[in-house]
């Protein structure tokens, strides 16, 4: 297929297998920039966009229906995709990593219990990231304190990707983050060169199997597997790091 | 867990996967692999995606499964409560109801009443509805029509039966009008209906 169909984005990083203009398959070859150990961002991500808008998550809308029908299980999965983000978006409230585990559980009980009055207007992603940020507020008011900035939740998630997240980490676990990133980044390196395309288009420019399977020109299917099989791939290599952390 | 299933929860990573898939795997969501799995790859994700390294690897899911089992104890605590009530109740009721019968089948006896044998205490202790237990009551059900139709002719089966019929054919043309069921005061011995 020709380049001009991908987003300009990815046609940074895509490269033909052949001569100039010939309509062949879309590699991608590189990963984006990442900020040094210093916390220094060497070079903008590719993009700053996501690889799930908040308001397309079918499957948390899946695993919602289910939670409301009584399926903890389904809420587990839930607590597993956004535990990440909710105390990264409460660790902007405190330093103290108990008081971010603390509140962070916190969050998710408050959600479970509140989960039946959740209609949907709004992704749950975003409902959820109000729950944190009114429970750190909280917090904090209880304790005395004033909220840093008074952040209101919307705002807290735009900064989501904030780099003043790095001041606080100690060079232990910067060096650790470090070693991680290069490992996973060998990792992806090391992948049969279709399955890193599709992992890389997935996970940096956001599209969609649709639009993968366009651009590789290879059934829905295909990318699907080829996700998958990267993924795999990429887990074994990390897994010893990840399981030891 | 297998490759279709995985490949499925990769899909739902991306959101990705069809409807049917994931409620297939969503019915073996509390296997501990499919979480291990789900947990990994968000990990990865979080890591690909530069999220703080400390925090990428947060895991605060069996606390928070603790919590809400915790809370979820009051409840249940409740619903216990209220389960044994009825079974408090029953031996009230239970113990009334021997008090009753004793008294009943006593001054019975002394009357000459003829409740002499099992099968007239059981059908009178029945139809008093004092036995509380819902299983036993499920158990004697069955037995009243058995004793109510017992030792019918062949005639009296027949009449039985057009009674049945124009009795629910009265029930379907009255209904929503209030039209009683007069099954209760219909005697099959007599021939009336």
């Amino acid at each position: 297929m020709t380049l001009s169909r991908l987003p300009t984005s990815a046609l940074r990083d895509c490269r033909t297998s052949s001569g100039e203009g010939t309509p062949e398959k879309a590699t991608v070859t590189s990963l984006p920039e990442r900020p040094n150990a210093g916390g220094q961002t060497a070079k903008k991500p590719v993009t700053e966009s996501t690889p799930q808008s908040p308001s397309e998550s079918q499957t948390d809308k899946q695993l919602i229906q289910r939670v409301k029908r009584g399926d903890r299980s389904a809420f587990d999965l839930l607590v597993l995709k956004y535990q990440s983000r909710v105390a990264s978006i409460i660790s902007r409230y405190t330093n103290d990593s108990q008081d971010i585990l603390d509140l962070t559980q916190e969050t998710f009980v408050k959600a479970y219990r509140a989960v039946e009055r959740f209609r949907g207007d709004s992704a749950f992603y975003t409902w959820l990231y109000r729950i944190a940020v009114n429970t750190a507020k909280n917090f904090l008011e209880s304790r005395g304190r004033r909220p840093r900035g008074s952040m209101e939740a919307e705002e807290a998630e735009r900064l989501d990707s904030g780099d003043w997240l790095r001041d606080v980490a100690t060079p232990e676990k910067l060096m650790q983050r470090e070693e991680m990133y290069e490992a996973m980044q060998r990792a992806i390196s090391g992948l049969p060169e279709e399955l890193r395309s599709a992992l890389l288009l997935r996970e940096y420019e956001g599209l969609s199997y649709e639009d993968i399977a366009r651009i590789l020109e290879c059934p829905i299917g295909t990318v699907r597997s080829r996700i998958f099989r990267a993924r795999d791939a990429v887990d074994r290599e990390l897994a010893p790091m990840l399981s030891a952390d | 867990m297998d490759d279709r299933l995985r490949e499925t929860l990769s899909a739902m990573m991306d959101d990705q996967a069809d409807e049917l898939a994931v409620h297939r795997l969503l019915s073996r969501a509390g296997e501990p692999e499919i979480r291990e799995q789900w947990q990994r790859w968000q990990q990865l994700r979080n890591l690909m995606h530069d999220e703080r390294r400390d925090l990428a690897t947060v895991d605060v899911s069996s606390a928070v499964r603790d919590a809400i089992d915790a809370n979820a104890e009051l409840p249940e605590r409740d619903a216990d409560a209220k389960a044994t009530n009825p079974s408090r109740r029953s031996l009230r009721w239970s113990a009334v109801a021997a008090v009753s019968m004793a008294l009943l089948v006593g001054f019975g006896a002394g009357a000459h009443w003829g409740i002499s044998d099992e099968t007239g205490a059981g059908a009178l202790t029945a139809g008093l509805g004092l036995d509380g237990n819902d299983d036993d009551d499920a158990q004697d059900t069955p037995r009243v029509p058995e004793i109510a139709l017992q030792g019918l002719d062949d005639e009296q089966r027949e009449q039985m039966s057009r009674y049945l019929l124009e009795h629910a054919q009265h029930n379907s043309v009255g209904m929503g009008y209030g039209s009683m069921g007069y099954a209760r005061v219909a005697s099959v011995s007599t021939g009336l209906r």
